[in-house]
């Protein structure tokens, strides 16, 4: 009876340990944040910059041999084009959103929103959101149509927000890596200071790399500012015939 | 006043992170070209906004140059507003120009009929060969 009361006592204070931990409050991440520490000078031997909230340098992916090719023309066509005043044109130029994980590089400011159940991303250019499903399964890839953004699922472990991507088209490439649609992207996401927010980055691909790469953007608050509205009313560049970016002149 | 709107202006350039969507590979990073002329109109746009203006020639006729801007996202965040510069306002452009020769080109500044010096945070502004005026 003694044993049996004080099992029942343990199994009481490890449910109410485990829904105090379930029920501590995330942190605060909401709000509008801009890009930070990209410029802070260059990287220290382990790789930090020189202000200790700015991120680690991000890391080049490995590719397999199969795909390196690819990569390696491509960038030096990007290359060549750039240095004859030809630049190979992207999806910027179609005012096409840039997709995941690029879209969290944050080259105008993004916003984080927490609502029961959904963390929500929202980047200013091209009025890019995602949307983080929380405490849910995540999908199989073969069930999820490929998109810009992808299917997000994502749990807090204490005060990292863990994100699962997966379901990215293979055009929407993020700095012109190819892959493959077993590309999977892990997120943790959290405060590295009160206004400093951390996305490390983890993207793995069985069929195009050799080995998962970790690439790392950090975010500063910026307490007073409201996303702007972008919407691309008149976009005079395009693609031409061959691939390239060609604008029209108004005369 | 203007002089710290200058200030200011200048500040927010060096401070702010500049980054950009598109490649800015077709305009001349070789020279620049100073444009002095009356305003047409003044569009407040995304993905970019520009300025038209009319140049008159030294043979009596007039040309138009439709210049590029950045997105007016960013050149809100700079301080910009889209009342700055209306039809009519005599202003002058510093342009990097397209290399195709067409009308056009990519603004790095512009003086208003008040004298104030505003920059649209043309991203690594740096790598643009400044040349001065041809006149």
């Amino acid at each position: 009876m003694r044993i049996f009361s004080f099992g029942v006592l343990a199994i009481l204070c490890a449910v109410t340990l485990g829904a105090q931990q379930k029920t501590a409050a995330p942190p605060n991440i909401s709000g509008a944040w801009e890009r930070f520490g990209f410029n802070l000078g260059q990287p220290t031997a382990d790789g930090q910059r020189r202000d200790g909230t700015a991120p680690p340098r991000s890391e080049q992916p490995t590719l397999k041999p199969a795909f390196q090719k690819e990569y390696q023309d491509r960038l030096a066509a990007i290359r060549d084009a750039n240095a004859k005043g030809a630049p190979i044109a992207t999806g910027a130029v179609q005012c096409l959103g840039e997709g995941m994980p690029a879209m969290m590089q944050a080259t105008f400011p993004i916003e984080f929103l927490q609502s029961p159940g959904q963390v929500t991303v929202i980047e200013e250019a091209f009025t890019q959101v995602r949307r983080i499903r929380l405490d849910q399964p995540q999908k199989k890839i073969e069930d999820v149509e490929p998109g810009f953004y992808g299917h997000s699922v994502g749990h807090w472990e204490g005060d990292t927000l863990v994100v699962d991507t997966i379901g990215i088209k293979e055009n929407i490439r993020y700095q012109n890596v190819p892959h493959s649609d077993q590309m999977r992207i892990r997120e943790k996401i959290h405060l590295a200071t009160p206004d400093i927010l951390w996305d490390e980055i983890t993207i793995e691909d069985p069929v195009v790399l050799e080995k998962p790469f970790n690439v790392y953007y950090a975010f500063r608050r910026m307490p007073n500012y409201t996303l702007l509205e972008y919407i691309c009313e008149d976009n005079r560049e395009f693609r031409d015939a061959n691939g390239i970016q060609q604008i029209h002149v108004n005369k | 006043m203007t002089k710290l709107f200058q200030i200011l202006a200048v500040l927010a350039v060096a401070g702010a992170p500049v980054l950009a969507h598109h490649s800015f590979a077709m305009y001349d990073h070789t020279r620049t070209v100073t444009l002095k002329g009356e305003v047409t109109k003044f569009q407040w746009t995304n993905p970019h906004a520009y300025l038209d203006i009319d140049v008159g020639q030294k043979d009596g006729t007039t040309k138009h140059y439709s210049i590029e801007m950045t997105s007016i996202n960013m050149m809100t965040r700079l301080g910009w507003r889209s009342n700055m510069i209306k039809a009519g306002d005599r202003v002058s452009v510093t342009m990097a120009p397209l290399l195709n020769g067409e009308p056009s080109g990519l603004m790095l500044d512009v003086t208003l009929p008040d004298g104030k010096k505003l920059e649209p945070g043309v991203p690594a502004v740096q790598t643009f060969k400044r040349t001065l005026p041809e006149d």
